[in-house]
């Protein structure tokens, strides 16, 4: 038998009773008013068991007064007990409690002496059943006190007792309603994975203050107050807040920019006074952060001279020079433009440290996956170390969105096959294909690819296998390129003669790695306006540094990046651009705003790390930078510096194909078309000197249409007549005069 | 063999019931006393605001030495006084709920004393006449409950006040008199109705 949980009866609210049956009372050895503990999912509540008053049986209804603090929050409700649930506990009289008192306001605490308040509460609590740790609704009495919650009880045999108006009350603490609140939400808090350092520094200057006031006041300096938080969107900025805030058991005060701006004059300055106001009194209780997210619409720059901003920008610098020494509570800012902030902020003094969370590294997605996944059901076949490799420029709000999908898509499977909900590896890389790294959206160059396979590409073995070299095996096998001191070429060009198959070497090659693949032409680039294009192309490597190890493809570089030698116009778009360029792949350095990650944690007692973890930190050593692979037909238009080593370094010829290339060729290409048995490739591919890969393709597809044309529709394979015959009409689109001009080396 | 127990239980509602008659009783006419002192309460802040805003050297009165002092002296004296008299009242308060808080355990007491000869079936039984045990301790309860809570609020009224809070005293009255909650009073008067015949069946 099943008891229903009906909400409690308006007049039984504060009485601490709970009615049921007398049936089950009975059966429960219950008398009237005999405590009684009802465990329900999230926590407990001990009442009084009462007769119900029309003895019906089936129904408990039961009055909070005395519950664990999780049922204040959430309180039970459309729920079924089991009559094992309720316990009856024997309630001993109490000779001492120890409480803690909230209130709720300030001003309460403040100007009420402690002799009233422990009258007060005395009288409040006479007659009430306690049990140690929860909870006391003190609602009804309507007054400031709210709740008193109970620290300790004497008693070692039971852990619930009765007060009485002999029992001893030691208030440990009064609080407001608002910090006890904040406290008791603080120990829900989502888990935050990657961001130990950074973490780790803002709760050192939440605690430093609290811990060892007498060690800073003898060092004469005051623990820094201000802290900017940068990093592009989705990095977990407004998340490590909260988290941290809820470590450390701080109360948060939060600043959103619409909410402070007012629409009469001057009223905007007064709200954000009265945040400050807010934080101050929050401080005197518990350390306090006072967090102004999306600090860059709050605080733009100041231009002009009677824009409403600059007031509302002046207020705040006032504001935060205002504080003084006795005020202890900490200012984060959080923002994704840091160069739209007014300079005056970032000064010590206000701004005292700048933090930059960049995009996540290999070793920090995994300990994100791992923490987003700890609460999904998934598959032991799912590597996170292998996802991590996948997911490069992913920040954390997509690996969240990444989990997510590839939920949706387990629960869709599922309900078709009633089966257990587990996530499979299958499920996240169909949610790979819809969920892109967001730091590459609205990009230039991004490209969608077809994977291609090696084998797709007939011949050209000795190409492939330098490709694989410079591309796939840093990818690879990185201890090794580590070990022999090796690093990962900056740049590839891809030279011969056209149609070639250079296009698609490049290709096939992005597709056998999982790095990001950003392709760009002239048109992405040039713009009517000066200095636009320089800017797309600086804006282009930055994106790809943020989700490195990426390889940037430049097709026709030739065309598109001129040369500084033999161009008529010095001063043209193609040699700006080209600077552009030289910088970006062998650049003095990188910007602060780009730094990927957090330093290095230090391990604590030198703890062994295991050879994968090994493998991944060398991987992510080798693999930092951004490849850029470049294509071109006329490589001796190419400007000298770029080719050098240190640039592009490896310079790759990709010959016409030979005769055994030609034979490959036209297996791939004659893969999927029905060929009659008497069609000789051998044969063709003697015939076809000087042809290119594009000829050989188009040939059989000529040959093909020949087929259809001849035998009208009806036309089930292709015959060898067709192909001499289509041979015939074609001519080869290379010459061997053109060829001898590659092969001279182009350096 | 429940019998006797449960007569003298029935015996201890009986009194308990007709005490808290009679001080239902005393409480209203407490409060009746109470009410006129609020007033003057209020009255007595407002004069005091008036005596802050006002710049005596303005007016033709400053040639009296010392007026500000001596009225706020005055004015602190007759709070004193009347703060005193409503201090007499809440003792009384406080021993009307004490008499019905003790009431209400011994009667509790004595059942807890023959809990184990008063089985469930036996306390919950009504009759046509009388309500069953449990329902009328349920009363009691609710009864002490609330003079107890009322007699809090009003404590807290009292006790919070501040010489410096002058707007505190001021509101004083009113929230007093919204502590009034003639609901629970009627609710209490049901009650007695309900065991008048209990009551009378003596």
């Amino acid at each position: 038998m099943s008891l229903r949980l009906l909400s409690v009866d308006p007049s039984d609210r504060g009485s601490q009773r709970c009615r049921l049956g007398p049936g089950l009372m009975s059966a429960l050895g219950l008398g009237l008013g005999s405590p009684l503990l009802v465990s329900v999912p999230g926590g407990s509540c001990l009442c009084t068991a009462w007769p119900r008053a029309d003895l019906a049986e089936g129904f408990l209804q039961m009055d909070l007064k005395c519950s664990s603090p999780n049922l204040i929050f959430y309180p039970p409700s459309q729920l079924y007990l089991d009559p094992g649930q309720l316990t009856p506990v024997p309630c001993p009289k109490l000779k001492h409690v120890k409480i803690t008192v909230v209130v709720q306001s300030v001003d309460f605490k403040k100007h009420t002496p402690p002799r009233l308040v422990q009258e007060l509460v005395k009288d409040m609590l006479k007659g009430v059943y306690v049990h140690n740790k929860h909870v006391i609704n003190l609602m009804d009495f309507d007054t400031e006190i709210r709740y008193v919650v109970i620290e300790s009880i004497d008693l070692e045999s039971s852990s619930a007792g009765l007060i009485t108006s002999k029992t001893g009350l030691e208030i440990t603490g009064i609080q407001t309603v608002r910090h006890y609140w904040s406290q008791l939400q603080g120990h829900h808090t989502v888990p935050v994975g990657g961001l130990d350092e950074v973490s780790a520094s803002l709760r050192e200057m939440l605690q430093l203050p609290l811990l060892y006031p007498a060690t800073l006041n003898s060092l004469g300096v005051s623990c820094p107050r201000g802290v900017l938080l940068q990093g592009p969107p989705g990095v977990g900025k407004t998340l490590l807040v909260r988290k941290v805030v809820g470590e450390v058991g701080a109360s948060l005060v939060v600043v959103r920019g619409p909410e402070v701006v007012g629409s009469h004059p001057g009223e905007s300055e007064e709200k954000l006074r009265a945040v400050f106001e807010r934080a101050r009194s929050a401080a005197e209780e518990s350390p306090c952060v006072l967090f102004l997210d999306e600090l860059d619409s709050l605080c733009p720059k100041r231009t002009g001279s009677s824009a409403p901003e600059n007031r509302l920008v002046a207020q705040l610098l006032t504001l935060m020079d205002g504080m003084n020494q006795s005020d202890r509570f900490l200012i984060i800012g959080a923002t994704n433009r840091p160069d739209s902030l007014d300079p005056a902020l970032r000064r010590p003094g206000r701004f005292d440290r700048e933090v930059i969370i960049g995009a996540p590294t290999l070793q920090q997605r995994k300990a994100i996956l791992s923490v987003l996944s700890a609460r999904m059901p998934v598959s032991p076949s799912v590597d996170m170390a292998e996802l991590a490799q996948r997911t490069t420029g992913y920040v954390g709000a997509d690996l969240s969105a990444l989990c997510r999908e590839a939920a949706m898509h387990a629960i869709r499977e599922n309900s078709k096959s009633s089966g257990e909900q587990v996530v499979g590896m299958q499920h996240f890389q169909e949610a790979l294909k819809a969920v892109g790294p967001s730091c590459l959206r609205g990009s230039l160059g991004k490209t969608e690819l077809c994977p291609l396979s090696w084998d797709q590409i007939g011949g050209l073995d000795e190409v492939k296998l330098k490709l694989k070299q410079s591309i796939e095996w840093p990818m690879l096998y990185p201890e090794a390129f580590v070990r022999l001191g090796l690093c990962r070429p900056r740049g590839v060009l891809l030279y011969g003669p056209p149609g070639c198959a250079k296009t698609t070497l490049v290709k096939a090659a992005a597709g056998s790695t999982h790095c990001a693949f950003l392709s760009v032409g002239g048109a992405d680039l040039y713009s009517p306006y000066v200095g636009d294009s320089e800017k797309a192309l600086a804006q282009l490597f930055r994106q790809a540094r943020a989700c490195a190890p990426c390889i940037l493809f430049l097709d026709e570089i030739d065309s598109l990046i001129g040369s500084r030698s033999n161009s008529q116009t010095p001063n043209s778009v193609q040699t700006r651009l080209l600077s552009v360029l030289l910088n970006e792949m062998d650049g003095i350095g990188l910007k602060t705003l780009e730094r990927r990650g957090t330093e290095k944690i230090l391990q604590a007692e030198g703890a062994e790390e295991n050879s994968t973890q090994k493998q991944l930190e060398c991987q992510e050593v080798c693999n930092k930078e951004v490849m850029v692979v470049a294509a071109t037909n006329r490589p001796d238009c190419l400007d000298s510096a770029l080719l050098r080593p240190g640039r592009l370094d490896q310079i790759i010829y990709v010959p016409p194909p030979d005769h055994q290339a030609r034979l490959c060729i036209l297996r791939v290409c004659t893969q999927s078309m029905p060929v009659c048995a008497d069609v000789c490739l051998e044969e063709l591919a003697t015939k076809t000197e000087l042809y290119s890969g594009a000829d050989l393709e188009n040939l059989c597809k000529e040959a093909a249409l020949l087929a259809l044309q001849e035998e009208n529709m009806e036309a089930s394979t292709i015959k060898h007549t067709y192909f001499l015959r289509s041979l015939g009409h074609m001519r080869p689109s290379l010459t061997a005069q053109q060829i001898q001009s590659y092969q001279k080396h182009p350096r | 063999m429940s019998k006797p127990a449960l007569l003298s239980l029935h015996q201890a509602l009986r009194k308990c019931f007709q005490n808290l008659e009679n001080n239902q009783k005393v409480w209203e006419s407490v409060l009746a006393e109470c009410s006129p002192l609020m007033v003057s309460l209020g009255n007595l802040a407002e004069q005091s605001r008036a005596l802050s805003n006002t710049q005596i050297s303005n007016t033709p009165l400053r040639d009296f030495p010392d007026l500000e002092e001596r009225l706020r002296f005055k004015l602190q004296l007759s709070t004193d006084t009347v703060l005193g008299k409503l201090n007499v009242n809440m003792s009384s308060l406080q021993s009307v709920r004490d008499s019905i808080s003790n009431q209400v355990s011994a009667v509790v007491h004595l059942y807890e004393q023959n809990a184990d000869i008063l089985d469930l079936l036996t306390v919950t039984e009504r009759s046509a006449t009388g309500p069953s045990v449990s329902d009328m301790m349920g009363w009691l309860h609710d009864a002490e409950r609330h003079f107890r809570q009322q007699f809090l609020r009003r404590k807290t009224v009292l006790q919070t006040l501040r010489p410096d809070d002058l707007s505190l005293l001021e509101s004083a009255p009113k929230r007093w008199k919204s502590l009034e909650s003639p609901s629970a009073g009627d609710h209490i008067r049901d009650t007695l109705c309900k065991v008048h015949f209990f009551i009378e069946s003596q």
